[in-house]
């Protein structure tokens, strides 16, 4: 081995290792105070979440690289400019790209569709080298926020959360979460089957028609309360009385408290009661009656008859 | 035992004299008529479980930390009335059963008079001399409706505090005195602190005294005049026939009531109902959206949201909008209902008494009618849930909406037709409706087939495979459109000839055809009467 | 359950009665309408008590699912089957074990004969006119009194129930200069809220008001100067809407729900309640759903210090219609 080529290798080892330990430290550590619950949270600790990594070698883009110009490409343009169908992604943030791709909204179904929530085409990983070629392509545009790598909401407070969430978050979603249609054809989505991750990202980036809240709006404890409340009680609510029917409320009481409730006690009722007899002629108003026939098969009343009666 | 004990009140209250009429009164026992009786039971479980209730709800609007059990909702400030609904729900034993139980009720409730002022109405028993009964029930279902958005309101909860900021508005929007109306019944402006223990004062006490009262009139009376019945053998308009009140009556309601009991509480054992804990406390700069008001109320939402933008303004003053689905509709809607007997009376000429029902095919014009208008309010019913709807049909909101202003005009318009039809295609054949008697296809020892009727049920009718056999004296002509073809009756005709022809029996024949009437004869050789619901005499 | 099924279908079948209707006053216990109407008696018996049995079963269990504090299913689901076996259980006794009757009774009229009716006026009428005829000053002097015990119960009936509107309805707690502070009492800076976003604001006097909620949203980026109004108020609301920030009352001008939702990119409220759709770029006009008028704006500017304050109160009431509004 030449000196050159040794020292291209030690270069090119401790370039991995820094790499290595700087994407460790993000997606095993936190803990960095962002994840306070006390409101007052300042912006520094939000800044740790902001700022994302942003490995240069080229070989670490490289797999997120091809993905997305497999995938992305047709519509965002090669590098990421924008096109016709689709906005730009330079400077956009980590966080809107991993939100886009983890809900299945990208890549559309067809070319012209509309985003819908689907399962995801990429796992995990894929998702995060894709992040990482996007945010690589353009410095971020500040203000937009990066993944929150070490999300961390057991101690959320989940009262604020819910006071927040009634806020903010209840006019389009619903008080339960179970979504709703807006005008015009769009939808606000339900918030079961999302993360935590997906949340936080979805409150600061404001997706689609969703409105943005930014860190002078919602803190980033009050953020990380609304996570909370959304995964734990949203997600998994108290149920004590049974068959929670949906969450849609009174409609779907309705529903039930007429064709279960009602129907039942009608059905109760007609076993309760007679049934009537096949009408005669006689004493009725203005109806002819079935033709008599004899005696017993065309006769069935038979109060008088000696026959089969309260029918 | 019994005996000393009974002897002591007949000796000072002559029961033994009043009450043998009492006792053996008779009562007709169709089910139907047990509709009402729904009701009435399910207005006794939310009595029982109201009281329960009314012991650990605090009707107050006064601010507390909530500091129950429940989590998200601990440290908050709620109102004492939330927060003791919480309290009943996750603290007290058999508090969240009763209060299920009597939000289930209330449902059964409202949807059982419905039904019930529907029974009455298709079978024309509103009529003299039962006038009077009509309006005392359809004012209760006025104040049933009334209580139950009064209830469902105590608990001061996001989604019902929406609805009375609404009610406030509508109020709000009656002519000349709706500012004024709205200050008083609220205490001042929205949201003031009165309005819950107004509610509770209401809910609790004077709308059920006067529903009590109501109630106790609408027995009475039925007692008096005694139930109409059903036309059948060996019943008049002289007599009733039926159970006696004891034993038969007593023990068959009696236990029909503890089966609504029972349904209401199956209902609370599955289906959660009202979660109060999800919605969280009313605040007026806070909402939900899929608010939807209890299904009762349901027309009303429909009609606030289909109804478009109009306003009168002039002179300084205005006539808002929702004056006129929310008032407007409403008053109309009950005003014709508490009128209708009348109404019915002036445009039919009929003031005679009536004791026996119709079947509601024999009035085809009032069935359909009914059901025409019942579809005008169904239709507003469904648009309260349009966005509900749009998010489920994934359809777009503007355009749900759009569909039911049209729906709601067209619906009725075909329903009235429709119903009509089905109507006297119903008539023209008696038996339709009843149970058909079946034929079993036996195979006899010789390894031939012989079709033989089934058991007799009651009510069965005889539907023989066998067709029936031509009059002798018949001579089938080929018929032409417009000839008259000559001599024969109407029993070569298919189709629902008017005169009830009946298939009872294979050994009718011609008996079956003594009574019908030849067709005109314009309409011999014409195409058969009658249209898809027609089943026809013969299988010629 | 079809009444008469019987056999294996485990209700028990009825006799068929058909015998002639009696009075049940005149039926004699021989008589044919009281036997039972079980075709046997002992099955019908045995079926209503297995009814009483399962539901004796369910109370106790009721009993101890209360004691031991169960959940709500439990003590439900007991409950039912308390409650349905003995339902159940006396139905059944009601129908098969009892008199079949048919039985029947006569339906008088009710209307009065011409002697009754007679008879009634005698005494009625012809008494009570002999202590009204040529009574006139005494009924007046009646009618008087009645008549303004009938006026003066309007008052602690009606009136005494809440406060005149007066010009209540008119204004809000919006003034001159007021801040513009979010639930918490924090005074908002424009950097606060990014492009798309929104906030619910009070006066500081009346933070968490039903009528002076107010939604401040940032609708569009603009470096300097103001959102441009519409054509119909291209004069009075020229420097209403600074920096691309404007503000709408919050209270829905139909029904008076708040308007919590706002649609980021096609700019527009939409009105949860009956969904009402105001164009915010267009001074809140509803431009579908059954909303009569747009939402008030509240005028604003940016003080020295950078907060958003009011330039004055809303200029026409806001929420629903009412009589006295017009066309303020």
């Amino acid at each position: 081995m030449t000196s050159p080529t040794l020292w291209r290798r030690a270069l090119l080892t401790l370039a991995l290792l820094v790499s290595a330990s700087f994407v460790g430290v993000f997606v095993l550590g936190g803990g960095r105070g962002d994840a306070s619950r006390a409101s007052g949270s300042t912006e520094v600790a939000s800044a740790s979440l902001t700022s994302q990594d942003s490995p240069t070698d080229a070989d670490e883009l490289a797999a997120g690289r091809t993905l997305f110009v497999e995938n992305c490409s047709s519509c965002h343009g090669i590098s990421a400019e924008g096109g016709v169908r689709a906005p730009p992604l330079l400077g956009v943030g980590g966080a809107t790209v991993d939100l886009w791709l983890s809900s299945g909204w990208m890549p559309l179904a067809e070319p012209a569709a509309e985003p819908e929530r689907k399962p995801a085409k990429f796992d995990r990983a894929q998702v995060l080298e894709i992040v990482r070629y996007v945010t690589s392509l353009a410095p971020t545009t500040p203000g937009n926020p990066g993944i929150p790598f070490g999300l961390e909401i057991s101690h959320a407070d989940v009262a604020e959360g819910f006071s927040l969430f009634a806020l903010n978050c209840a006019p389009c979603h619903t008080i339960t979460g179970a979504g709703d249609a807006l005008a015009d054809g769009i939808q606000a989505p339900s918030l079961h089957g999302v993360t935590k991750t997906m949340v936080w990202e979805a409150i600061r980036t404001g997706p689609g028609n969703m409105p943005r809240f930014g860190p002078g709006t919602i803190s980033p404890g009050q953020v990380v309360d609304i996570v909370g409340y959304v995964v734990e009680n949203i997600q998994q609510p108290v149920s004590p009385g049974g068959f929670s029917l949906g969450g849609v409320g009174p409609v779907a009481e309705g529903f039930v408290g007429l064709f279960v409730g009602v129907g039942l006690t009608l059905l109760a009722a007609l076993w309760v009661g007679d049934r009537n007899e096949p009408e005669e002629d006689e004493g009725h108003e203005g109806h002819e009656g079935p033709e008599g026939g004899d005696g017993h098969a065309g006769d069935h009343t038979g109060i008088q008859h000696g026959e089969l009666a309260h029918a | 035992m019994i005996d000393p004990i009974f002897n002591w009140f007949d000796v000072r209250l002559g029961i033994s004299g009043s009450g043998r009429r009492m006792v053996n009164k008779i009562f007709p026992d169709h089910w139907s008529f047990l509709i009402g009786e729904i009701a009435l039971y399910s207005f006794i479980v939310l009595l029982g479980t109201g009281i329960f209730l009314t012991l650990y709800f605090v009707p107050s609007s006064k601010i507390v930390p909530y500091d129950g059990s429940y989590g998200p909702l601990r440290g908050q400030l709620v109102s004492e009335a939330f927060a003791s609904t919480l309290n009943l729900s996750f603290a007290v034993r058999g508090g969240l059963l009763m209060r299920q139980m009597h939000h289930w009720a209330a449902n059964i409730f409202v949807g059982s008079i419905v039904v019930h002022m529907l029974r009455v109405f298709f079978t024309g028993a509103f009529r003299k001399p039962r006038e009077l009964n009509w309006i005392v029930g359809s004012t209760m279902l006025i104040l049933a409706i009334f209580n139950g958005f009064l209830g469902y309101s105590l608990p001061d909860d996001l989604v019902s505090g929406t609805g009375i900021r609404i009610s406030f508005s509508i109020v709000e929007s009656i002519p000349l005195i709706g500012s004024y109306m709205a200050f008083f019944l609220f205490g001042g402006n929205f949201p003031g602190t009165a309005i819950i223990p107004r509610f509770f004062i209401l809910h609790v006490l004077i709308l059920p005294a006067v529903i009590v009262g109501l109630l106790g009139a609408h027995l009475g009376m039925l007692v008096r005049q005694k139930h109409t019945q059903f036309p059948g053998k060996g019943k008049t308009s002289r007599n009733v026939v039926g159970a006696p009140l004891w034993p038969n009556f007593a023990a068959k309601s009696g236990g029909f009531m503890l089966l609504v009991v029972a349904v209401t509480g199956f209902l609370s054992a599955a289906f959660q109902i009202n979660p109060i804990w999800l919605y969280g406390p009313y605040v007026p700069y806070k909402v939900s959206y899929a608010v939807q008001p209890d299904w009762y109320m349901g027309w009303l939402d429909g009609a606030l949201r289909i109804m478009p933008s109009w306003e009168i303004v002039g002179f300084g003053h205005m006539v808002p909008n929702v004056f006129f689905p929310a008032i407007l509709l409403p008053g109309i809607t009950f005003g014709v209902l508490q009128a209708w007997p009348f109404i019915e009376a002036r445009l039919t000429h009929d003031y005679a008494d009536h004791q026996i029902l119709d079947r509601p095919r024999d009035k085809p014009k009032r069935t359909a009618f009914g059901a025409a208008v019942f579809a005008f309010y169904f239709v507003l019913f469904g648009a309260s849930a349009t966005d509900v709807l749009a998010n489920y049909l994934s359809i777009s909101l503007n355009v749900v909406l759009t569909s039911f202003r049209f729906l709601v005009i067209l619906v009725p318009l075909i329903v009235y037709p429709v119903a009509y039809q089905i109507c006297k295609e119903l008539q023209s054949v008696p038996t339709a409706g009843q149970r058909k008697r079946a034929n079993v296809i036996m195979r006899s020892s010789e390894g031939g087939y012989t079709t033989v009727p089934s058991e007799p049920r009651p009510g069965d009718v005889e539907l023989s495979l066998d067709p029936l056999p031509l009059d002798e004296d018949v001579e089938l002509v080929p018929v032409m459109a417009g000839a008259p073809a000559g001599g024969d009756d109407g029993s070569t005709g298919p189709g629902g000839s008017t005169g009830g022809g009946s298939t009872g029996g294979g050994s009718t024949g011609p008996g079956g055809s003594s009574r019908s009437q030849p067709p005109p004869a314009e309409d011999q050789g014409a195409r058969p009467k009658g249209g898809i619901f027609t089943i026809p005499r013969d299988y010629r | 359950m079809p009444e008469n099924a019987g056999g294996p279908t485990g209700s028990p079948e009825q006799v068929p009665s058909g015998h002639k209707k009696i009075p049940v006053s005149a039926a004699r216990p021989d008589a044919p309408q009281f036997q039972v109407a079980a075709k046997n008696p002992r099955r019908a018996e045995r079926v209503a008590v297995s009814g009483f049995l399962l539901s004796a079963a369910g109370f106790a269990g009721f009993g101890a699912c209360y004691w031991q504090n169960y959940s709500n299913f439990w003590l439900a689901i007991t409950f039912t089957i308390g409650f349905a076996g003995l339902g159940y259980g006396l139905v059944v006794w009601g129908k098969y074990l009892m008199p079949r009757g048919p039985f029947e009774e006569t339906r008088h009229s009710l209307e009065p004969t011409p002697t009754q009716r007679e008879e009634f006026m005698e005494d009625f009428a012809s008494r009570g006119k002999m202590a009204v005829e040529r009574r006139g000053v005494l009924l007046k002097a009646l009618g008087l009194a009645s008549g303004i015990l009938g006026v003066v119960l309007a008052f602690p009936l009606i009136r005494s129930l809440g406060p005149l509107p007066k010009t209540t309805l008119r204004k809000t707690a919006w003034r001159k200069g007021s801040y513009l502070v979010d639930i918490t009492g924090r005074k908002i800076k424009p950097a606060d809220i990014e492009v798309g976003g929104f906030v619910t604001v009070f006066p500081p006097d009346d933070v968490g008001g039903a009528y002076s909620q107010t939604m401040l949203i940032h609708v569009t980026l603009l470096e300097s100067g103001y959102m441009k109004p519409p054509p119909q108020f291209a004069q009075q609301r020229a420097t209403w809407a600074p920096l691309g920030y404007i503000a709408f009352s919050k209270v829905c001008t139909h029904a008076g729900c708040p308007v919590g939702l706002y649609e980021e990119l096609t700019e527009k409220m939409l009105c949860p309640c009956h969904q009402s759709l105001f164009d915010v770029t267009d001074a809140a006009i509803p431009i579908f759903g059954p909303a009569p008028r747009p939402l008030p704006q509240l005028p604003l500017y940016i003080d020295d210090e950078g907060y958003f304050r009011a330039q004055d109160g809303y200029n026409e009431p806001v929420g629903p219609g009412y009589w006295e509004r017009g066309n303020d």
